[in-house]
C-alpha cells in the first residue's frame, strides 16, 4: 500500500510545522494590518476589484462613500475585526487561517495523546499511522473520484468535515488499541483506565455532535449529501464496542456477546452500504475511483461473512453447551474444591459434565480468546475447516478434560462431527484416560518462598533466585570437578550473567 | 481478549514462585511484558547434562492457554530434540493436530489443562532420555546413537559453558 513509500516523504515535524504556521500567521497579520491602516481600504479593495473587471472603469467615478476619521478614534475592536475580514477575503490570509486550524487541531491532538496515552508504543504507532495514510487515500478518492467537487468552498468543508472525523477516528482506534494492551498488562494503574475512558466519552460526545451538524446541514444539501455523512456515524464503533467491553464482568455475557458482535456488524453494513452508494453515485464503472471502491466492497463482504460464521459458531456451540450440559447446583460447587482447570480460577459458576467433573462455565473471555485466534491468523495454512476443527476440540476438550486431546483429535477424525464424537464419549464407547487432576493453587511454602504483590519486587526476587541457582549449580559442580579444577576455574569464572 | 491468559499466567507463575520444583525457575522476563519468559533448567542428575544450568525463552500466544507456548534455548545446546536455534521439538509443545514431525505420539499433546512446569518437566526428561527418533537436529541423533562417549564430551562442554566456566 502507499504506506510505505508515504514514509519517505520529508514530512516536517511538529515544532517546525507550528514554527511555520505561527510565521506564516504573522506576516499575514502584518499585511493585513499594513492594507487596513489605510482609512479607505474597503473603497480600494473594491475598486481594485472593480478595476480588474472593469478594465477602463473611471478611477474618479467612484469617490469615497463615507469618509473614515482619522486613525486615533479608531479603537481596536473596529480594527480586529477589519482585519479579520480582510482576512477573510484575501486568500493567501485565508488558506494561512486554515492552516493555523490544522496546526491548532494537531496540537490539540498531540496534547491530548500526550495525556492520555503518554508515549505510544511502536504498534500503536504504527497502527495510527496506517489508519491515518488510509483514510486520507479513501476519502481523497472520495471528494475527487466520487462527488468530483467543483468549487473551493465545496472541498474545504468536505475537507473540514473529514479532518474532524479522522481525528475522532484516530484517537477511537487508539483507544482500543491501548485498551488490549491494559488488558494484557499485570500492572496497568487504574488511573490509566479512568484516563481512557474520559476520552472515549470525549469521542462519544463529539461523535454525537457531528451527527447533528450531518443532520442540520446534511439534509438541506440533498439527500446523497446526507447520506454520506450520515454514513461515517462508524466512528461510534469503537467508543461503544469498548464501552461494552468495559462492562464486561456486570452484564450478562450473552447480552454483552450480542450486543458487540451487533454493534460490529451494524458498522460493517453501514460501511458497505456506503461504498455500494459511492459506486453508484459516481455512476462510472470504469474508472480508477470506482475499481478501488469495489476492492474496498469485496473486503467488506469478506469481513461480514466471516463475522457472521464466526457468530453463529459461537451461538451453535452454547446452546450446544446450555442443551447438555446442566449448570451445577450452588451445593455442588461449593462441594467442590479445585479450581476450573482451564483458567485455574474458583469457579462461582459451572457446568456438571456426565463425569461428574465440574467445569468453569464456558466464559466470555475463552470464547473471546478462540475467535481472536482465529481471526489473527497466525496459522495461515490451516483452513477455516481446520480452525473450527480445533476449536471443535478445544470445546469438547473442555467438557470432557479426562480425555486427552489426542484421542479426541483421532475421534473426530473418524466421525468427522463433533455431536458424533460426543455421543461416543456419552456411551462410553471413547476409552479413558486418567483425568489429569488439576493442579491445586500452592499454598505459601515452609521455604519461605514468598509472591510479591509489587512487580519490582518480583522481578528483584526472580534474579535474585536465578543468580542463587547458577551460583550453587556452579559451586557443585566445582566441588565435585575436585578442588584441583576448582581453584583453576575459579580464577577466570566471571561471577555474574553466566547465561547470557 | 488477553486478560484471562494474563490472569492464568500470573496464578502460574504465583505457583511456580511459592512451591518451585527441584532445580527449575520461570518467571517473566519482564513484568511489562508477561507474555514472555525465561526458565532455568537444571540439568538432570546422572545423566551428560548434569550440573547445568540451561536458560529457555517461553513465548506464551495471547489465547494462552488453548494454545501452547513456544520454547527456545537461548544457550548453545547439542540434542537430538533441540533444534540448531534452539527451539525445543517436544509432543507437549504441540496442539492436536499439528504435528511437524509426523510421528508423535498423540497422548501427550498440549492441552488447556498443562502447563508452564509440567512443559519444564517434559523437558527435563527429554534432556534425560533423547528420543532419537525425533529429527531436530540430526547429528545430534546421529552422534548419540552411535558416538555417546563423543555426544558426552560435548555435553560436558556445554555444561561448563552455561555456569560460566571455560571449558577444560
Amino acid at each position: 500500500m502507499p504506506v510505505t513509500l508515504v514514509d519517505r516523504l520529508p514530512l516536517p515535524n511538529l515544532k517546525v510545522y507550528t514554527t511555520g504556521s505561527v510565521c506564516l500567521l504573522s506576516i499575514a497579520v502584518y499585511y493585513a494590518l499594513s492594507v487596513t491602516s489605510d482609512p479607505n481600504w474597503r473603497v480600494n479593495a473594491t475598486l481594485q476589484r472593480q478595476g480588474a473587471m472593469v478594465e477602463e472603469g473611471d478611477v474618479k467615478m467612484v469617490p469615497p462613500t463615507q469618509v473614515i476619521p482619522a486613525n486615533g478614534t479608531r479603537n481596536y475592536t473596529d480594527q480586529f475585526i477589519d482585519v479579520m475580514s480582510f482576512m477573510m477575503q484575501e486568500p493567501l490570509c485565508m488558506w494561512t487561517l486554515v492552516n493555523l486550524a490544522y496546526c491548532f487541531l494537531t496540537l490539540f491532538g498531540f496534547l491530548l495523546q500526550r495525556v492520555v496515552f503518554g508515549v505510544l508504543r511502536v504498534s500503536e504507532a504504527q497502527r495510527v499511522k496506517d489508519k491515518f495514510w488510509n483514510y486520507l487515500f479513501y476519502k481523497f478518492i472520495f471528494v475527487f473520484g466520487v462527488i468530483n467537487v467543483q468549487y473551493m468552498d465545496e472541498v474545504m468543508l468536505w475537507c473540514s468535515w473529514f479532518t474532524l472525523i479522522g481525528f475522532l477516528h484516530i484517537f477511537g482506534q487508539l483507544c482500543r488499541d491501548r485498551y488490549e494492551y491494559l488488558s494484557s498488562s499485570p500492572n496497568a494503574s487504574r488511573w490509566a483506565h479512568v484516563r481512557l475512558i474520559c476520552l472515549l466519552a470525549g469521542i462519544l460526545v463529539a461523535s454525537v455532535a457531528l451527527m447533528g451538524v450531518a443532520i442540520k446541514w446534511g439534509i438541506p444539501a440533498g439527500r446523497d449529501t446526507f447520506a454520506f455523512m450520515a454514513a461515517e456515524v462508524r466512528i461510534i464503533e469503537s467508543p461503544l464496542y469498548l464501552c461494552f467491553f468495559f462492562n464486561v464482568s456486570i452484564t450478562d455475557i450473552r447480552f454483552n456477546n450480542i450486543c458487540s458482535v451487533g454493534v460490529q456488524s451494524v458498522s460493517l453494513i453501514v460501511e458497505l452500504l456506503h461504498v455500494v452508494h459511492m459506486v453508484v453515485y459516481s455512476n462510472m464503472l470504469v474508472s480508477m475511483a470506482s475499481l478501488v471502491l469495489l476492492m474496498q466492497l469485496r473486503h467488506l463482504l469478506h469481513e461480514l461473512q466471516a463475522r457472521v460464521r464466526r457468530h453463529r459458531l459461537y451461538t451453535s456451540l452454547a446452546t450446544h453447551m446450555s442443551q447438555n450440559y446442566p449448570m451445577a447446583s450452588k451445593e455442588e460447587v461449593e462441594k467442590n474444591q479445585d479450581n476450573c482447570a482451564i483458567c485455574w480460577e474458583p469457579m462461582k459458576e459451572a457446568r456438571k459434565l456426565p463425569c461428574s467433573h465440574l467445569f468453569h462455565k464456558m466464559t466470555k473471555q475463552i470464547y473471546n480468546a478462540k475467535v481472536d485466534g482465529c481471526r489473527s491468523r497466525r496459522r495461515p495454512r490451516h483452513t477455516f475447516h481446520d480452525q473450527i476443527d480445533q476449536i471443535i476440540y478445544k470445546q469438547v476438550h473442555q467438557m470432557f478434560p479426562q480425555y486427552s486431546l489426542g484421542v479426541l483429535a483421532a475421534d473426530i477424525a473418524s466421525t468427522r462431527s463433533a455431536d458424533l464424537t460426543l455421543e461416543n464419549i456419552l456411551e462410553g464407547r471413547l476409552a479413558v484416560v486418567p483425568p489429569p487432576t488439576p493442579l491445586p493453587l500452592a499454598e505459601p511454602s515452609p521455604m519461605g518462598m514468598r509472591f510479591s504483590k509489587s512487580a519490582t519486587e518480583r522481578q528483584v526476587s526472580l534474579q535474585r533466585r536465578k543468580d542463587m541457582l547458577i551460583a550453587n549449580a556452579r559451586k557443585r559442580y566445582l566441588e565435585k570437578m575436585g578442588s584441583e579444577a576448582a581453584g583453576q576455574a575459579d580464577l577466570d569464572a566471571p561471577t555474574t550473567s553466566a547465561h547470557s | 481478549m488477553a486478560g484471562s491468559a494474563l490472569r492464568r499466567l500470573m496464578a502460574e507463575y504465583k505457583q511456580l514462585t511459592l512451591n518451585p520444583p527441584e532445580g527449575i525457575l520461570a518467571g517473566p522476563i519482564n513484568e511489562e511484558n508477561f507474555f514472555e519468559w525465561e526458565a532455568l533448567i537444571t540439568g538432570p542428575e546422572g545423566t551428560c547434562f548434569e550440573g547445568g544450568i540451561f536458560p529457555a525463552k517461553l513465548i506464551f500466544p495471547p489465547d494462552y492457554p488453548l494454545s501452547p507456548p513456544k520454547m527456545q534455548f537461548i544457550c548453545e545446546m547439542f540434542h537430538p530434540n533441540i533444534y540448531a536455534d534452539g527451539r525445543v521439538c517436544i509432543s507437549i509443545l504441540h496442539a492436536p493436530g499439528d504435528d511437524p514431525m509426523g510421528y508423535e505420539s498423540s497422548a501427550e499433546r498440549w492441552s488447556p489443562v498443562q502447563s508452564v512446569e509440567k512443559i519444564l518437566l517434559s523437558v527435563v526428561s527429554m534432556l534425560a532420555e533423547p528420543n532419537d527418533e525425533s529429527g531436530a537436529n540430526v547429528d545430534a541423533a546421529k552422534m548419540w546413537r552411535e558416538d555417546r562417549e563423543q555426544f558426552n564430551k560435548i555435553a560436558e562442554r556445554l555444561v561448563r559453558r552455561t555456569l560460566g566456566l571455560p571449558p577444560p
